[in-house]
């Protein structure tokens, strides 16, 4: 079994601050429709880790792992905007920290015809939000149509 | 008369008490007596237009609750939505007219809970109620009551995953019936919080709190005194074009009578979700789900059109109604393969039968970022027995969790 003196503790934690520093703008969530850098917010807000960020053809995705079990995965243009975010997992994640300003438009849109309690469909100016699931198992997108970079497959935004 | 408890032979012991027992029904004939009747464990079910006068393809039936202790404070609820896809009984407030009481804490302050369904959230105390419905009986069982005005403040975490559900119009019944495969809503409520439940100082002070699962609302079955490992969901087979309405039977219990054999079902084990794998299509769905909280049967198929008016535009009108191929997997490795099913023109069919209810080609559309899901709402319940069996109980054909048919 290793043992660290205290010293080499010390000195991982400052690497690690360095690495966090340094990546800190990266590494971000965001809410839909804002700045990736303005962030962090959502982190702290849902009491969330970064699980994961990678940078796919046209977008990066940030992977936030949150408390619950549930995945928020969040989707950042090239122009530094989030386009999109999805989630999935046992509980819904706060949509309105996630939403951010569309929070409200999702709320206030009109019931559609034959809705049930295991799907959402909802189609407000820019705004997409759609969901799926039951009691254990919940996942959904929403996303800014106008925003989504093009060559986008939306089948990926999930 | 000499004592049924003394150093009598045994015979006379036999005739002496068979003597007791008739005695008490004043009788005294050579007769014995039959035994006692099996708990009446049938409910009727019916899918209507429901309280808001909008439903299809949804599943009602009626719950009797009562202030836990008393015979004279209960009520009958009718039209509370049957749901495979959730777990516990939640009833609307506005509907109720008995007060249950709210269930305390440790910490003394109220739990009041949360719900969490896609489209929305229902906010309320746990109460507890004697919840009777067949001659099924659960004594002071945790139960929701939905938009209760004694808590009328939604705290932003609970309101912050999405639109409120909390009247009857909104919520499409006067209560819910969740009978999943499952006894508990939650995997882990009572060691993480999950913004599920909520410990209320006051009214207006609520903070997410993790609960016993005790405390907890739970599927009503596995409260039940008897018949409480499972259900079966007994539907008549509907014309293809649909009906006004259609009746049928909730069954409690599997094996526990001879009503609720379970004979030659098949049993598809599902996973901690309570989903299956589906191939449709030649894909493989991963997470898929048989539900009877689903008003259709949904799934991605770019191929098949959708409907171009205004409110219908996620549910598929093809030119002509098609018979597409299914295979269910269950989580046991067993397989059901060549199930078919019918995608009818929604337009179409309303617009032929209006007052229509009932509508087993009824289809829709999943997002394109849900490919992995195939959801067969109600429909697959029509012509057929259904049974959930909860996580942990053993039939003669598996254990549970599982579905059968």
């Amino acid at each position: 079994m290793p043992i660290f003196r205290s010293g080499e503790i010390k000195i991982t934690i400052l690497l690690s601050a360095v690495l966090i520093a340094a990546l800190g703008p990266r590494i971000a969530g965001a809410t839909l429709g804002e700045p990736e850098i303005t962030v962090q917010s959502d982190v702290a807000q849902l009491r969330a880790s970064i699980k994961n960020s990678s940078d796919r053809a046209s977008y990066r995705v940030h992977e936030i792992q949150l408390p619950g079990g549930t995945l928020l995965r969040e989707f950042v243009a090239p122009g530094g905007n989030v386009f999109a975010v999805a989630w999935n997992g046992p509980t819904k994640p706060n949509l309105r920290q996630a939403l951010g300003k569309y929070f409200d438009a999702m709320v206030s849109a009109p019931k559609p015809k034959f809705a049930d309690r295991r799907h959402l469909q909802i189609q407000q100016g820019d705004l997409v939000v759609e969901g799926s699931g039951h009691m254990r198992a919940f996942s959904g997108r929403a996303y800014l149509a106008s925003a989504v970079p093009s060559g986008v497959d939306l089948g990926d935004l999930h | 008369m000499a004592s049924c408890f003394g150093p009598v032979r045994a015979a006379l012991i036999a005739a002496c008490c068979l003597a007791a027992v008739a005695c008490g029904g004043g009788g005294g004939g050579s007769t014995p007596p039959p035994p006692p009747p099996p708990t009446n464990n049938v409910v009727s079910v019916i899918v209507d237009e429901g309280p808001s006068n909008q439903s299809v393809n949804t599943l009602f039936t009626s719950v009797t609750v009562c202030v836990p202790g008393s015979t004279s404070s209960c009520q009958t609820i009718d039209h509370i939505q049957v749901d495979t896809g959730s777990y516990g009984l939640r009833l609307l407030a506005p509907v109720l007219t008995v007060a249950l009481p709210v269930e305390t804490l440790s910490s003394g302050n109220s739990l009041v809970q949360c719900a969490q369904f896609v489209d929305g959230f229902s906010w309320g105390p746990v109460a507890l109620a004697d919840v009777q419905i067949a001659g099924e009986t659960a004594k002071s069982l945790p139960v929701q009551v939905i938009g209760d005005s004694r808590f009328a403040t939604v705290p932003a975490a609970c309101s912050g995953t999405g639109t409120a559900e909390d009247t009857v119009s909104s919520f499409g019944a006067n209560g819910i019936l969740g009978i999943g495969p499952f006894e508990l809503d939650c995997g882990d409520c009572d060691t993480t919080t999950h913004g599920l439940y909520f410990a209320c100082a006051t009214a207006t002070t609520c903070t997410d709190t993790t609960v016993p699962n005790a405390m907890q609302v739970p599927n009503p079955v596995t409260h039940f005194a008897a018949d409480n490992n499972g259900s079966m969901i007994d539907l008549p087979a509907v014309a293809a074009g649909g009906a006004v309405t259609l009746s049928g039977s909730l069954i409690f219990g599997i094996d526990t009578q001879s009503n609720n054999q379970s004979g030659t079902q098949t049993v598809l084990t599902v996973d901690g979700s309570g989903e299956l794998v589906m191939t449709f299509n030649g894909q493989t769905l991963a997470n898929s789900f048989i539900d009877s909280g689903s008003n259709g049967i949904y799934f991605a198929d770019s191929n098949i059109a959708t409907c171009t008016t205004t409110g219908l535009t996620s549910f598929y009108c093809p030119g002509n109604t098609l018979t597409l191929g299914l295979s269910i997997q269950g989580q046991n490795g067993v397989m059901v393969n060549n199930l078919t099913f019918g995608v009818g023109n929604t337009q179409t069919m309303l617009n032929a039968n209006p007052t229509f209810n009932v509508f087993p080609q009824l289809a829709g559309q999943l997002p394109a970022g849900n490919a992995g899901t195939f959801d067969y709402g109600l429909a697959f319940f029509y012509g057929k027995r259904v049974a959930v069996a909860v996580e942990g109980n053993t039939t003669s054909v598996g254990t549970g969790p599982y579905i059968a048919f």
